[in-house]
């Protein structure tokens, strides 16, 4: 019994982790941009405008830096992608001389002087903007004072960026599975320090330090090691009424019996992995706590036996609350499962608070990849909670990752 | 092993009190009703409040809601855990995926309807569409440059605060040197610094820990730059290592850069401060994160240094680098 639904998840999860090509990451771009020019041309955009990371990334495969929002913004890089050009444009002074990119110096979006340079770089390429179709995901203050988009039929470049990536090539599930087997493993290696006594930053210290170790350079989450009450009226007040997770505040100190929620995302050529599981500090679980992970598990098979091409996010939320004795295993300011990818979080969202019509409307397709992260709470017992990753298939799905077991549950 | 330097775990209510009062202040100031944040560090700044650190930039969307004529602060968050007290939990609007959700919570504000001017920090076609209805008579106005100017200059407590990061960037820089004189590579001396900060319960980078070869060619001399939140706020340091004798004249070509950042001060006199081009230079604004004044040889051009900044000094020359934060007095700039 020990183990044993843990065992048949794991064994399930192995069936379906297939030996994946090496990433060759010119052709995962140069697709990517197949992917955009086919969207811009579906959506009649003439330009995207892209300054938001995770969308020059997409767009270039510029690095995505581990550093703060500030720096991010500060020294972004941009990228111009123009309808019908073979490749799209650049601008940074950093980053991979190798990029199959048209370069141009960096502009400073954020200050005034670096608006004026980058309306400079768009008449350009683009010649006029006023009266074309032109997709942005945001202005800067600077921008918008130097009229930089004036006169434009502005798009929504979320819309455009989101619509290409919403499926991946099998690079781009490569870069997911390597980055999460990379998170798993650095996991594995500081399982054993989150002890008694212990706090969270040693552990999160312990962690950060094994992963630059095995090579990975952008850590994307202050990686989470939350102990959890037992009862949610024992944790921060929600506007949910539910339990509080991830807050990412403080620096708890674990003690005995503790039961911590472990979550955490790295970088993998601009491709996010996302770890969680469950530990317990200084113990074995209890019968109680065992029940809640055996449920985790049978409503995890129960929504990977539905998923499949053609399936609804709604079937899947269906299939999950079914073996959950009716009640919704997720966070309701969460989901039932997203989808990572340059992004932490991306479409697909299943069970969101977008509602059960647009999960009815939202159809499972080959390329897809869901992060399914059930949380199975009872009040008073405490919480399961840990992610695994999968790709829809033609046929099914595959799993992403290494194969990390459930320590100590399983 | 020197003793840790005391990191303030938790903003006092002053400090957060004297803050939100520079932002409400700087909005009657230039007649804004509303204002809208999406930067962590904005909302942090204006509101205290402390949230989970996640890398890279975040698409635009309000984090924060400032109303002026009531002086209230209305935050995006499910919970009240890392929320001060003065924010009341009823001001909180929780994480959705739902626009309509979210254009709901913030109708709800009260003054959000009403007002004629909404300051926002950046602007994205989705937001703009939002505010237009829940706003329809505002006109939505470019304020990241009143944040900006609100948050250049520092109260005395901020560069406490700052002084207090620098001390953790420090130990992060003896660690990673310590494991570069010990034959360490530059992923263990990486390693190394960020085990050193987390040793001081710091997880969270600005810029993070930089170890590169100083000399391509591949010699035995690294870049070390270390940048970490603390508390709210940045420490920064950079310096090539292992240290050597030879770095007089780096060491003397960043003071003048130094004591060129008085009040007063232009791009062009920082720049005349290193005349012969041979050094590379950057200074800008470190608080809670990079902040304005951006000055180097090229950019700058309409910036002036104030009293009360703090600036991260940035040079290099002879292959060697060096950065520290300092402190714009009345008449002389400090190294924190």
């Amino acid at each position: 019994m020990n183990g044993g639904v843990g065992q048949d998840l794991a064994r399930l999860l192995a069936e379906r982790r297939t030996e994946m090509a090496p990433i060759d990451a010119g052709r995962m771009c140069r697709q990517r941009h197949a992917r955009l020019q086919a969207e811009l041309a579906r959506q009649g955009v003439e330009a995207a405008l892209l300054l938001h990371g995770p969308n020059v990334a997409y767009a270039t495969g510029e690095d995505v830096r581990g550093v703060d929002v500030s720096y991010a913004t500060f020294e972004r890089p941009v990228a111009l992608v123009v309808a019908g050009e073979d490749r799209p444009h650049l601008l940074a002074d950093r980053g991979d001389p190798t990029l199959d990119v048209e370069r141009h110096p960096a502009a400073w979006p954020e200050l005034d002087e670096g608006a004026d340079d980058l309306a400079r770089v768009l008449g350009e390429v683009v010649g006029t903007v006023a009266g074309r179709r032109v997709a942005v995901d945001e202005q800067t203050g600077a921008m918008l004072r130097a009229g930089v988009l004036d006169g434009a039929d502005i798009a929504d470049a979320a819309h455009l960026v989101g619509a290409a990536k919403l499926t991946k090539n099998d690079d781009e599930l490569a870069c997911i599975a390597e980055a999460q087997r990379r998170n798993e493993d650095a996991m594995a290696a500081v399982q054993g320090t989150a002890r008694v006594g212990a706090t969270r930053s040693q552990v999160a210290g312990a962690f950060l330090a094994r992963l630059l170790e095995l090579g990975v350079e952008s850590n994307l989450i202050d990686p989470i090691f939350q102990p959890l009450p037992r009862t949610v009226t024992d944790g921060p007040r929600t506007t949910t009424e539910t339990i509080a997770f991830p807050t990412g505040v403080g620096d708890p100190t674990f003690a005995h019996g503790d039961v911590v929620w472990v979550d955490s995302g790295i970088d993998h050529l601009g491709y996010a992995s996302d770890f969680g599981r469950t530990w317990v500090v200084g113990r074995d679980p209890d019968a109680a706590e065992r029940g809640l992970f055996e449920r985790w598990c049978d409503v995890m098979v129960a929504v990977l036996e539905v998923l499949k091409p053609g399936a609804t996010a709604g079937e899947l939320c269906r299939a999950a609350e079914a073996a959950n004795g009716g009640d919704r295993p997720w966070l309701p300011h969460f989901y039932l499962a997203h989808g990572v990818g340059v992004e932490s979080a991306e479409m697909p969202l299943v069970g969101t608070d977008l509602g059960p019509e647009f999960d009815d409307r939202l159809i499972m397709a080959p390329g897809m990849v869901l992060v399914l992260e059930p949380v199975i709470w009872d009040d008073g017992v405490g919480g399961y909670r840990a992610e695994e990753i999968v790709a829809v298939t033609e046929d099914g799905w595959r799993h992403l990752g290494g194969g990390h077991p459930y320590p100590p549950f399983a | 092993m020197t003793a840790p330097t005391p990191i303030p775990t938790n903003e006092d209510a002053d400090l957060r009190s004297a803050r939100r009062d520079r932002v409400f202040d700087a909005m009657a100031m230039v007649g804004l009703d509303v204002l809208v944040l999406g930067r962590r560090d904005s909302v942090a700044y204006a509101t205290g409040a402390r949230s989970l650190w996640t890398a890279g930039s975040r698409p635009f969307g309000p984090a924060c809601v400032l109303v002026e004529a009531a002086r209230s602060v209305h935050l995006l968050s499910t919970w009240d855990e890392g929320v001060p007290p003065e924010v009341p939990f009823e001001h909180l609007y929780g994480v959705t995926w739902n626009g309509a959700i979210l254009a709901g919570a913030l109708a709800a504000i009260p003054g959000l309807a009403a007002a004629t001017r909404i300051g926002v920090e950046a602007l994205s076609p989705g937001f703009e569409r939002m505010a237009q209805r829940l706003a329809p008579a505002a006109e939505l106005v470019p304020a990241d440059d009143l944040m900006r100017a609100v948050r250049a200059l520092k109260l005395p407590a901020e560069v406490a605060r700052v002084r207090a990061a620098v001390a953790v960037a420090g130990v992060a820089i003896e660690a990673a040197d310590a494991a570069l004189a010990g034959g360490a590579g530059p992923a263990a001396a990486r390693s190394a610094a960020w085990e050193a900060a987390a040793g001081r319960g710091v997880t969270v980078p600005t810029s993070g820990v930089d170890v590169g070869p100083a000399d391509p060619a591949g010699g035995a001399r690294f870049h070390v730059d270390a940048g970490f939140l603390v508390a709210g706020y940045e420490g920064g340091l950079g310096r090539t290592l292992p240290g050597s004798g030879d770095d007089a004249p780096l060491v003397a070509a960043q003071r003048r850069l130094i004591d060129a950042c008085r009040p007063g001060a232009t791009a062009a006199d920082l720049r005349s401060a290193l005349p012969g081009g041979s050094a590379r230079w950057r200074v800008r604004g470190s608080g809670m994160g990079f902040e304005t004044p951006v000055l180097s040889p090229t950019l700058g051009g309409g910036e002036v240094i104030e009293e009360h900044m703090v600036l991260s000094v940035e040079i290099e020359l002879d292959g060697m680098r060096r950065r520290d934060l300092a402190a714009v007095g009345p008449g002389t700039t400090d190294v924190l």
